[in-house]
């Protein structure tokens, strides 16, 4: 199989992911290799102006992959994944939207020749590796930490194809595999407010409040995100609200520890709400 | 433009026929994470749509607080694909010169999408300075995050960019389109 990463504009500034998940693509002989000439999705702007652009833009994705061999495209971030889905979508139920952009990208000598599977990381790590890999890799490792596992909003719906939309239970189920214990709560699929955050601070911050608040309660005493756009919000907010501290790693840096990597080695150092004390016993 | 124009042209969009079947059970407003700041609720603003009050529909702020976390969509019990009817309100308030001038989200995806024709990425840091030039208090809210990130590496000085950025723009500039 061969994976055309599109890591997305947020990859390279965030905390610690793409350390993680090259970490991981390492000890696991994972052959992920970017999407040369990657472009921006357009995300949730670009549909708000034109939904045409917004095609244009996913469909150039679909273009690069088809030129550069790749089977399917993996993504790390809800947003990218949602948007390509969605295009993806869009183009299966009206195969004649793509005449025109291809008329377009035929400028740069690309073509959409098919709509290759698009596909989260997540779902690669859970089903392409063979649990089996993983509980030989991870045999080592047992963690009495009590995992949130929090998947967001636009990773399970509505063209999502890994797990149900409203309770899904893929990432609790990885989280277990490799040796973490979760907690059962109701925030997993509940809005962090996403690109709102910046211009609507205060009013996403009752939804972050009430998402934190919820897995507190539930006795949770970190929280796992699959999207750079969950981990920023949910790891930065917590300055702001009253609520007991509490790491927001993603899901790839849990799963670099149960493989034996050390914190610095997956980019934990970058993440904002402490969590060394926590993992003292790990490290 | 007149109500019933703006009607028409709803109803002829890609999803706009589907509201038909609403039933006005609310629960598109009860799975809205920010139904409370919104001046219509969704199925408020179905309503509306209904009784043909296009004008207000458009200058409403509803669609500009939509998220984007298809929850109303995945739960609507009449299959009505509730985000996307934002998504193509938000087109109509922008083509005829509808946005409700006090909300900021029309300014972030302004930016966005500078920045997305400029480069053929985004980068963090630049659109979020270029935002803020707009709305410093928004900006000067999350000084001391900035900061915070700076001093953890987090922070790109140098724009993100295609190879060539130019054919990004060629691409979205649709006067050359064949439609």
């Amino acid at each position: 199989m061969r994976y055309g990463f599109f890591p997305g504009c947020s990859y390279k500034s965030e905390a610690g992911y793409a350390e993680s998940v090259a970490a991981i693509n390492q000890a696991l002989g994972i052959e992920l290799t970017q999407l040369s000439d990657w472009n921006c999705c357009g995300a949730t702007a670009m549909f708000s102006l034109d939904e045409t652009k917004a095609l244009a833009l996913t469909a150039r994705l679909f273009a690069l992959a088809n030129s550069q061999g790749y089977d399917q495209i993996v993504t790390t971030c809800n947003a990218c994944y949602a948007t390509l889905k969605k295009a993806g979508h869009i183009f299966e139920s009206n195969p004649e939207a793509i005449n025109p952009i291809n008329a377009q990208l035929s400028h740069e000598g690309l073509k959409v020749e098919n709509l290759c599977p698009v596909r989260h990381y997540l779902d690669v790590l859970y089903h392409d590796v063979d649990a089996e890999v993983w509980s030989q890799a991870t045999s080592n490792f047992v963690s009495e930490i009590k995992v949130a596992t929090y998947y967001g909003c636009q990773l399970t719906r509505p063209w999502a194809d890994l797990d149900q939309p409203q309770r899904p239970t893929i990432l609790d189920e990885f989280i277990s595999r490799i040796g973490f214990r979760t907690v059962d709560h109701s925030a997993k699929t509940l809005c962090c407010g996403a690109s709102h955050f910046f211009p609507y601070e205060q009013e996403c911050g009752r939804l972050i409040k009430r998402i934190i608040g919820e897995m507190v309660r539930k006795g949770a005493q970190m929280i796992t995100t699959v999207c750079p756009l969950c981990q920023f919000n949910l790891d930065s907010m917590q300055a702001k609200i009253e609520i007991p501290p509490i790491p927001v790693p993603y899901f790839t840096q849990l799963a670099g520890l149960a493989l034996g990597f050390k914190p610095s080695e997956l980019g934990m150092q970058k993440l904002l709400v402490p969590w060394q004390q926590l993992l003292d016993h790990v490290s | 433009m007149d109500d019933l124009h703006l009607h028409d042209i709803f109803d002829q969009s890609r999803y706009g026929s589907r509201i038909r079947t609403c039933i006005q059970c609310g629960t598109c407003s009860a799975s809205c994470p920010l139904t409370q700041q919104m001046d219509h609720a969704p199925r408020e603003l179905f309503a509306l749509i209904r009784d043909g009050e296009m004008e207000a529909v458009l200058s409403s702020d509803t669609p500009w607080y939509c998220v984007s976390c298809y929850q109303c969509m995945v739960r609507c019990p009449q299959e009505i694909p509730v985000t996307d009817i934002m998504y193509t309100l938000k087109q109509m308030a922008i083509r005829y010169d509808y946005i409700p001038i006090t909300h900021k989200l029309p300014d972030l995806y302004r930016v966005f999408i500078k920045e997305l024709e400029r480069n053929g990425r985004i980068t963090g840091a630049m659109l979020l300075i270029k935002y803020g030039m707009r709305h410093p208090e928004d900006f000067f809210r999350k000084m001391l995050l900035g900061l915070k990130l700076l001093t953890k590496m987090r922070i790109e000085f140098h724009p993100q960019k295609t190879k060539h950025p130019k054919k990004i723009a060629h691409l979205l500039n649709r006067e050359g389109w064949n439609e």
